[in-house]
């Protein structure tokens, strides 16, 4: 759910847009060292994207009867970190207004805020709480990829009422109105996108476990069983 | 084909020769005219005139630029209908001046969107990646971002291949089935990616790679009789907006 080209008005176009530059241009200084120290980067960091590109278009059963795609930033702020996802986030989303038609350049910086910062800030937060409190890898990538998704669609809300205000319920009735019409959609999206991330990190942990020892989501397993660690 | 409609009209576009900076010029004007001007007259104006130059001169498929607008338009009507509508203890109603309101979300909408695909429908994204770069945009992030372009057709294609295997086999059946094959499948294109980004940088490191992915633009000078034409039709559009608002 991304908020379309000339939907917000100009004040908060710029304010939204002023908002997520710090976080980009911290993103994009993380991506700039660490090109800088390692040149090969620059090739995962571009996978990395096109990943996040490509798991926003895979089609989700929806209880709608229809179907429904993933935001795609959880997985990869537990696997890539959020700062990283900042920019890579930000890119995608240039990349979908150009691309499909699916957000705009004006809303790019509210777009950003929602999908590339709250989003996978919240979901990583909760995907390092549950490793904290003793959850295994795959609850805790549960709670991280559901939680970025309902924090996407809950800054992107709270983004429509604050330019939209409600006549008689002000800003808290504008949120509400606008919270319980995309919950139709982005509240089972959340689940069922929780539930893509278990599977995908499911899969990971047999195929291609190497590369999560790297990102550092899992010990080595000469110190542990693979088994117990995706319980 | 890349297999990405817009992406396709992009390539295909007889502006597609024109300078980037040109392209970038005209519809960050039309853009900015689409948020700041009232939507009756200016808002309008800068709709038809985005329509008028892709369909017209840049040859834009009619086909291409109504699929585009469509998913936008689908979430500009729910929202501005929420817009609209207020909540009180009675229950649902009209806002005070609902339906100027709403046209005005639309119009806005409508007219920025079609500023914006006037742009994606006429510039290949490597285009504005170089102008980016030409902007000063750091190296390392544009170089990031082309191999994310260059690598997303190849992960897609495999993404629809892999799927269409998955259906064929009943992997999408059922509900259940269509979770654990979605879930498969994102693993497939992660690991897929993954893949195709070390065996990339084992044969750029083969050819001695050693500062950035930058490659040879081709020139594409600027027309001064463009930025003149661009100029005379933004202030126009400036003029009408205004004064017929």
């Amino acid at each position: 759910m991304h908020i379309a080209e000339g939907f917000l008005p100009a004040g908060h176009a710029v304010g939204w847009t002023v908002a997520a530059a710090p976080f980009v241009v911290h993103g994009a200084r993380a991506v700039v060292r660490e090109v800088r120290e390692n040149p090969e980067s620059t090739l995962l960091l571009g996978a990395a994207g096109a990943f996040t590109f490509v798991l926003s278009a895979i089609k989700l059963p929806s209880v709608t009867g229809s179907s429904s795609h993933p935001t795609g930033t959880g997985p990869g702020a537990i696997l890539f970190r959020p700062p990283v996802m900042a920019l890579l986030g930000t890119v995608v989303l240039l990349f979908q207004a150009l691309l499909l038609a699916h957000g705009g350049l004006t809303t790019l910086g509210a777009n950003a805020v929602a999908f590339a910062v709250v989003g996978p800030w919240a979901g990583y937060g909760a995907y390092r709480l549950s490793r904290a409190a003793g959850g295994g890898l795959l609850p805790g990538v549960f709670a991280g990829v559901a939680v970025a998704d309902l924090a996407t669609y809950v800054t992107t809300s709270l983004q429509l009422a604050l330019a939209f205000p409600d006549a008689t319920g002000g800003l808290a009735g504008a949120l509400v109105k606008f919270l319980g019409v995309f919950a139709l959609t982005q509240v089972p999206l959340a689940i069922g996108e929780g539930l893509l991330g278990v599977l995908l990190f499911r899969v990971l942990t047999v195929n291609a476990r190497p590369e999560l020892e790297r990102l550092g989501l899992l010990r080595p397993a000469a110190t542990e069983q693979p088994t117990e660690e995706a319980r | 084909m890349t297999g990405l409609a817009v992406d396709d009209a992009a390539w295909a576009s007889a502006w597609r020769t024109r300078s980037p900076l040109d392209k970038l010029l005209l519809c960050g004007g039309l853009v900015g005219c689409a948020l700041a001007l009232p939507v009756w007259p200016g808002g309008v104006l800068v709709a038809l005139a985005a329509v008028v130059l892709a369909l017209g001169p840049a040859r834009v498929p009619a086909r291409t630029f109504g699929r585009a607008v469509r998913w936008p338009l689908a979430f500009v009507a729910v929202g501005a209908l929420t817009a609209v509508v207020t909540v009180d203890g009675g229950g649902l109603g009209w806002a005070p001046g609902a339906g100027v309101r709403a046209g005005e979300l639309v119009g806005h909408s409508v007219a920025g969107g079609a500023a914006v695909l006037l742009l994606a429908t006429t510039t290949p994204m490597t285009d504005l990646l170089d102008a980016l770069r030409r902007l000063r945009v750091p190296a390392a992030v544009v170089d990031v971002a082309g191999v994310t372009y260059r690598m997303l057709f190849v992960l897609l294609q495999s993404l629809r291949t892999i799927r269409e295997a998955q259906t064929a086999r009943m992997g999408h059946s059922t509900w259940r089935l269509s979770y654990r094959s979605s879930g498969m499948l994102a693993a497939a294109v992660l690991t897929r990616s993954w893949d195709r980004a070390r065996r990339l940088q084992e044969g750029l490191a083969g050819r001695g790679m050693e500062a950035g992915l930058q490659v040879l633009p081709e020139a594409r000078p600027s027309s001064p009789g463009f930025l003149a034409a661009t100029a005379a039709g933004l202030a126009a559009l400036v003029a009408a907006g205004v004064l017929g608002a």
